[in-house]
């Protein structure tokens, strides 16, 4: 597994950094919810690869600024 | 285990991302349906943070890690194969698959589909060239390709043939 994170700290980016997110399990991942996108494949695990959550900041239009001052992106 | 004959590293690259395309063809049931989905997806592999990360252009919602690029892309086809599972447990009828695995399809990721386009486009100026085991590929272009999906109701089809059978392919775009 690379450089990873633990979902914890992707909640409070999200709270900060994409207000009205919203996110959910689903049977084999996560399900995250923001300004009308919805990113079905968010690892279910405690640990997140980065990978992912660069990719997910990406595909969500999340601030790459903003998410940065929380996540070693 | 790494697969054999494949790198775990880049070894001298002179690429950055290689625009890859791939065909999948699944069947998953679903709360009384039998559905049949065909895509004609597009892809991005980058080597990150020491691995082989995949990241879908199209779908766009997608990510997979693997110690090699095959590794790499049997975990981005399990796991699109995963959001198909998750959508169809949340699926009340075929319709709402259908259109649910439709939005997931095609809701854009522009900046990944900048990135898969930059790519292809230094590959045929001439700017890049794709080494092992991408070089090895088949190659296509997008144009031959096009991006599209399919969502099938299998349960109610009178027709059924071997033919129908796609199995999983990898592509270099060119």
């Amino acid at each position: 597994m690379s450089a990873s994170i633990a979902f914890s700290e992707i909640e409070t980016m999200l709270k900060r950094c994409a207000p009205g997110a919203t996110w959910r399990m689903a049977t084999h991942s996560r399900v995250v919810i923001f300004d009308g996108k919805t990113y079905r494949s968010l690892p279910k695990y405690d640990l997140v690869e980065l990978g992912h959550v660069r990719k997910m900041i990406r595909y969500l239009n999340i601030n790459r600024e903003c998410a940065g001052e929380f996540l070693p992106l | 285990m790494r697969p054999r004959g494949l790198m775990a590293q880049p070894t001298g690259s002179r690429m950055k991302f290689y625009p890859l395309m791939f065909t999948f063809r699944d069947v998953v049931s679903g709360n009384g349906f039998l559905a049949g989905i065909t895509i004609s997806g597009r892809a991005l592999m980058v080597y990150e943070d020491e691995v082989w990360w995949a990241y879908g252009v199209r779908p766009g919602a997608l990510a997979e890690s693997g110690a090699s690029p095959q590794e790499g892309f049997l975990r981005f086809r399990n796991r699109y194969r995963e959001v198909l599972f998750d959508v169809a447990a949340e699926s009340k009828d075929f319709q709402a698959f259908k259109t649910e695995v439709e939005r997931f399809y095609f809701e854009p990721d522009h900046e990944e589909e900048t990135r898969w386009a930059d790519a292809m486009q230094a590959i045929r100026s001439g700017d890049a060239a794709p080494d092992a085991p991408f070089s090895s590929l088949p190659r296509e272009t997008p144009e031959s390709r096009p991006s599209q999906v399919t969502v099938e109701r299998l349960d109610i089809s009178a027709r059924f043939t071997a033919s129908d059978n796609i199995p999983d392919l990898m592509i270099a775009a060119a």
